[in-house]
């Protein structure tokens, strides 16, 4: 199994340059060949883990951050809000 | 003896009784940072004016006949991806270049209101993802053994800097073996608690069902006593198991008479440097003259953790990392035509190779058509390794193998061959992929002169046995080892 | 286009996004609140500071099962949280905690009840629990998007239909329904201009007969019900179109513009996003016991379904004023509270609260419990209507006063004079009066125009200060012109 740089990359949100993609390609493919080792095991469910379970949380309010606080690493500010380049109405 | 030189635990009688202040032995600590910092290189940042208060509010509650706590006024310093409000917390990552967090990790708060003292925040590899200490955006940090060699990482910074008496203990944190792994190439003592045991909650996640904070120091007392302080549910993390825990430093010194430990074949194979081996052997005899038993035992999918952990932490970390988008805080790109292209360019101007490596290899591992094959198949892995454990577990108390195949690579060593960097691991992803607590001590030196780690294994929740177990070989040893000479 | 009357069969699947009004988020302590000054309600975690974590609110789970219950949902008493991954810059955290292959409910349904009591049911697939993304702003003048997390971790359910809404008006029922249900329950504020209901819509058309269904088609930005049906209509209208043309339905996902009318493509197939799900590590399996998930169950209210029905059969309401008291549960209380005096006839209690009472609420922007009316008053006056005491007229002028004084009607009629003169003997001279000032527009009456009798009785209510029963005064009317 080759891995699709580009696409990888696309998906993962990250700037590549297009001399670096070969020696990704490279790297990536030989920890691959590693990882396909793992063979298959049949499916137990391990997707729930009754043995450990969550302890919730009561709905009480907390005080939250002053906006000073929440705010005093973003890059860009506006009306007490984080700006970015425009966009749609929605991401998802 | 200097100040910088002893453990905790005498620092902390000498205070109790007054025959030192906590401002004296703060300022002895910069002292010898002063001195060999520039060698070691073991700080992102030094919090010396916040440290120089501390120590004197500590002082001043002693002087008022405060009963403090047994980690007042003892210099901790902390390894960079664990948030101290107010400090910079870079993860030695340019992404975090000027992030300043605006809340503090748990364990420090605990820790800051017992009054310890943070000396400053240590060098690792970007984001805790490796194991030679290598790859930081600021500097290399040296083994204090053998300043051509690695730390070992990711928590080099937080080793070395106890190992080179520039603190007197540390945080870690370990995800696949980062805390035993530095500990065993710097001859300190590293304790890996059982997941849930710590709060995770302050700490940059990597792999978050992996990921632990973990206890460091220069003696297997002091270790146990950071654990004390810093172990125990936390209402901000739910992962934290809900249970009482003791004090750890009472027990320390129990018989481990009839304690059965289980050597894994696995674990002692060929890929175990010889030299390495042989010194770990070495130790379970001491351990066996102390009155444990030996068992011989097998874990057989023990070859298969390295690729299921190497699955599970690249995919966790490719989430986890999504939110270094340049939106919010961190790095962001100068130039974009849109906001797709800033969150691209912020990403791959802000991180370093290693983690994009892993980041688009996590990424392919959930990605459509390709979850069954990568990270299904690495969690049921996981959970057949669990059940291996939990089997031998049935037969002996703890389980004894070297934390490191090998002792400390040269600087620069493996750094063109990712996939052979990866294997430093192999002894000690089992281990945390089953949540297990897990104890690297030294066990003396190899050929080379560089030390080696025994690394002691419990049952989940068994700190106390493996505390006892490291500590019994410790002082059955000649006791914590001293202070390394920095060459050069 | 007919598209009902076409040779083709629609079919409609909805993904209902309801925000729980839960005092704090999902995942943090922060205030659940809408409309908060920007960023205000914010802790680390909101805005995915590194380190933070989250930690599931105990009353999510409860409201969420709650839902589960009202829409005849199974319980799964393990279930999971997952992540789902994307990038945008509402998404804090680079991923949405929710829970994607064990829900915390699944396999229910809701029955949409007509009016001939007829009932429609609508299979729900599942329930899950997830969260709200931060609030983009997109202004002119801004130097460009800006975000106000203070929605960010604000707790959702997500309810997904199975595919048997067969046209626009049932999604708009199914919808209503729904909405109902959450806000009876209370779970949901079910407010649709703050945005506390959303939903994705899908639609695809086949051949009528054919059991194979089309390819769907998913749409984004239905914000309102009626919007859901016209969005419907148009991507069905849409579809068959391009099936008779030839053309061919490909899967993706269009943005609906309310506005315009129309929907435009936003994603194809191809670009769909790969949303690369997998078990949220920081949550543990939540785990419920059957006594605590039973005792919810009982704890639910009386449902919408069953109390329009009883509301029909005990006081003999109309099924749509039924259905309009159920759309507030405070009404309808207070309707109910009324009708047990047994002091007047439900049916006019049910006119006046709907009637003028809602107005006069709106036009405040009002809840009853904002004002001093009683079921007592309420029903004194409806009382004195009844009885021909006071005029309808004279009850719009007390209703005014007993909604903002504590003032007993009959007190109020004594002192405003506004008692109804049913007194035949003054009636009938007031009447005589009126006829013979009015000789025109008797003849006028007797030639035909029968409407003018409308201007006698005003005169005569004009003669009578307003206090002249219009009924009675009609009927002598009658009586006199006639002879």
């Amino acid at each position: 199994m080759k891995i699709d740089v580009r696409h990888t990359a696309k998906l993962a949100k990250l700037w590549l340059n297009e001399n670096e993609i070969a020696d990704f390609e490279k790297q990536m493919n030989e920890i691959l060949r590693i990882v396909e080792t793992l063979p298959e095991l049949p499916d137990d469910g391990f997707l729930l883990d009754p043995e450990n379970v969550m302890s919730l949380r009561p709905d009480i309010v907390e005080p939250s951050l002053s906006r000073s606080e929440l705010l005093a690493n973003a890059p860009q500010k506006q009306a007490g809000c984080i700006v970015v380049p425009k966009t749609l109405k929605e991401g998802i | 003896m200097s100040l910088f030189q002893k453990t905790a635990t005498e620092l902390s009688g000498m205070l109790k009784s007054k025959q030192i202040s906590a401002a004296e032995l703060i300022n002895d600590v910069f002292a010898r940072i002063d001195a060999v910092e520039d060698k070691v290189q073991a700080y992102i940042t030094q919090t010396r004016a916040l440290a120089l208060s501390q120590a004197e509010k500590v002082d001043e509650r002693r002087q008022k006949g405060e009963d403090m706590p047994m980690l007042s006024g003892i210099p901790l310093a902390v390894k960079d991806n664990i948030g101290v409000k107010g400090i910079p917390l870079t993860c030695a990552s340019k992404m975090l270049q000027s992030y300043i967090p605006p809340f503090s990790a748990t364990v420090i708060d605990v820790l800051a209101d017992n009054g310890t003292i943070i000396t400053g925040k240590t060098n690792l590899n970007e984001f805790a993802m490796g194991s030679s200490g290598e790859t930081s955006y600021f500097k290399m940090t040296r083994n204090p053994q053998n300043l051509d060699h690695v730390p070992g990482g990711s928590s080099g910074g937080s080793a070395a800097a106890i190992a080179a008496g520039e603190a007197v203990i540390s945080l870690g944190t370990d995800t696949g073996g980062s805390a035993r792994l530095p500990a065993s190439y710097c001859g300190v003592v590293g304790l890996r608690p059982t997941y849930g045991a710590v709060s995770r909650y302050g700490a940059v996640a990597f792999a978050s069902s992996l990921d632990q904070i973990c206890p460091m120091g220069r003696s297997v007392a002091d270790v146990s006593a950071l654990f004390s302080e810093i172990c125990g549910p936390d209402k901000m993390d739910a992962t934290t198991a809900n249970r009482g825990y003791l004090d750890f430093t009472a027990s320390l010194d129990g018989e481990i008479n009839g304690m059965i430990i289980g050597i894994p074949a696995e674990y002692f194979s060929d890929a175990i440097d010889a030299d390495v081996a042989k010194l770990v052997m070495d130790a379970v005899r001491v351990l066996e003259r102390e009155g444990a038993v030996i068992k011989q035992i097998s874990l057989p999918s023990t070859g298969y953790a390295l690729p299921a952990y190497f699955i599970i932490s690249a995919a966790e970390a490719s989430s986890n990392l999504a939110r270094f988008d340049g939106v919010r805080f961190g790095h962001r790109a100068n130039e974009y035509v849109n906001v797709d292209e800033l969150i691209e360019k912020s990403r791959g101007e802000g991180f370093g190779d290693e983690i994009k490596r892993r980041l688009m290899l996590g990424t392919h591992f959930l990605s459509a058509g390709y979850y069954d094959k990568y990270y299904k198949r690495a969690a049921l892995m996981r959970r057949r390794i669990q059940a291996e454990f939990e089997a031998v577990y049935q037969d002996c108390d703890c389980i004894v193998s070297p934390t490191a195949a090998t002792t400390a690579a040269k600087l620069d060593e493996n750094m063109d061959d990712p996939a052979k960097r990866y294997s430093a691991d192999s002894c000690t992803v089992a281990v945390s992929l089953a949540g297990l607590p897990a104890i690297s001590v030294p066990c003396g030196t190899a050929l080379d002169g560089l030390p080696v780690g025994l690394q002691i294994i419990g049952k989940r929740f068994s700190e106390e046995q493996v505390l006892k177990m490291a500590y019994r070989f410790e002082t059955a040893t000649g006791g914590p080892k001293s202070l390394s000479v920095i060459n050069q | 286009m007919d598209i009902y009357n076409s040779k083709y069969d629609i079919v409609i699947g909805l993904e209902v996004h309801a925000e729980l009004c839960t005092k704090t988020k999902g995942f943090c302590d922060c205030k659940n609140e809408f409309g908060g000054e920007v960023n205000t309600n914010c802790c680390p975690g909101c805005i995915g500071l590194p380190g933070t974590l989250p930690t599931l609110n105990e009353e999510v789970v409860n409201f969420a099962l709650k839902a589960g219950h009202a829409l005849n949902c199974e319980v799964n008493l393990y279930s999971k949280y997952d992540r789902k991954n994307y990038f945008y810059p509402d998404l804090a955290k680079g991923y949405q905690t929710t829970q994607f292959d064990v829900p915390i409910c699944h396999n229910g349904y809701v029955d949409l009840l007509e009016e001939s009591g007829e009932t429609k049911r609508i299979r729900v697939a599942r329930v899950h629990i997830e969260e709200d993304t931060a609030k983009l702003i997109h202004e002119e003048s801004f130097d460009g998007t800006l975000i106000d997390f203070n929605r960010s971790g604000v707790p959702l359910i997500e309810i997904v239909s199975e595919p048997d809404l067969r046209s626009g008006r049932d999604a708009k029922l199914y919808l209503e329904t729904l909405r109902l249900i959450l806000v009876a329950i209370g779970v949901s504020d079910g407010k649709m201009q703050e945005g506390s209901i959303r939903c994705d819509v899908n639609v695809s058309v086949m051949p009528k007969g054919c059991e194979v269904f089309g390819t769907r088609v998913e749409m984004k930005n239905v914000n309102t019900f009626t919007g859901a049906v016209r969005a419907i209509e148009y991507e069905a209208e849409r579809q068959i179109a391009l099936l008779e043309s030839g053309g061919k339905i490909f899967q993706e996902t269009r943005r609906w513009d309310d506005a315009e009318g129309k929907n435009f493509l936003m994603r194809s197939k191809e670009d769909a996003n790969d949303y690369r799900y997998f078990p949220e590590p920081d949550l543990l399996t939540l785990s419920l016991s059957k006594a605590h998930v039973d005792a919810l169950k009982e704890s639910l209210p009386e449902l919408p379904n069953a109390r329009i029905l009883r509301l029909m059969k005990d006081y003999g309401l109309k099924f749509f004023d039924a259905q309009l008291l159920m759309e507030n549960l405070e009404k309808c209380a207070f309707f109910e509270e009324c009708a047990a005096l047994d002091k007047c006839k439900p049916q006019n209690l049910s006119n006046w609260i709907l009637g003028d009472i809602s107005r006069l609420l709106n036009a405040e922007n009002l809840t009853l419990s904002d004002t001093k009316l009683t079921s007592k008053s309420l029903c004194e006056m409806v009382g004195m209507i009844e009885s021909g005491a006071i005029s309808s007229a004279a009850g719009k002028t007390i209703i005014e006063i007993i909604l903002y004084e504590e003032k007993s009607p009959g007190d109020i009629v004594k002192e405003k004079g506004l008692s109804q003169i049913s007194d035949l003997s003054a009636l009938e001279s007031i009447a005589k009066a009126v006829v013979e000032a009015n000789a025109g527009p008797v003849e006028q009456y007797n030639s035909g125009k029968t409407n003018v009798l409308g201007f006698l009785v005003g005169q005569c209510m004009k003669q009578s200060k307003g206090q002249g029963n219009p009924a009675v005064l009609k009927e002598i009317l009658l009586k006199l012109i006639k002879k």
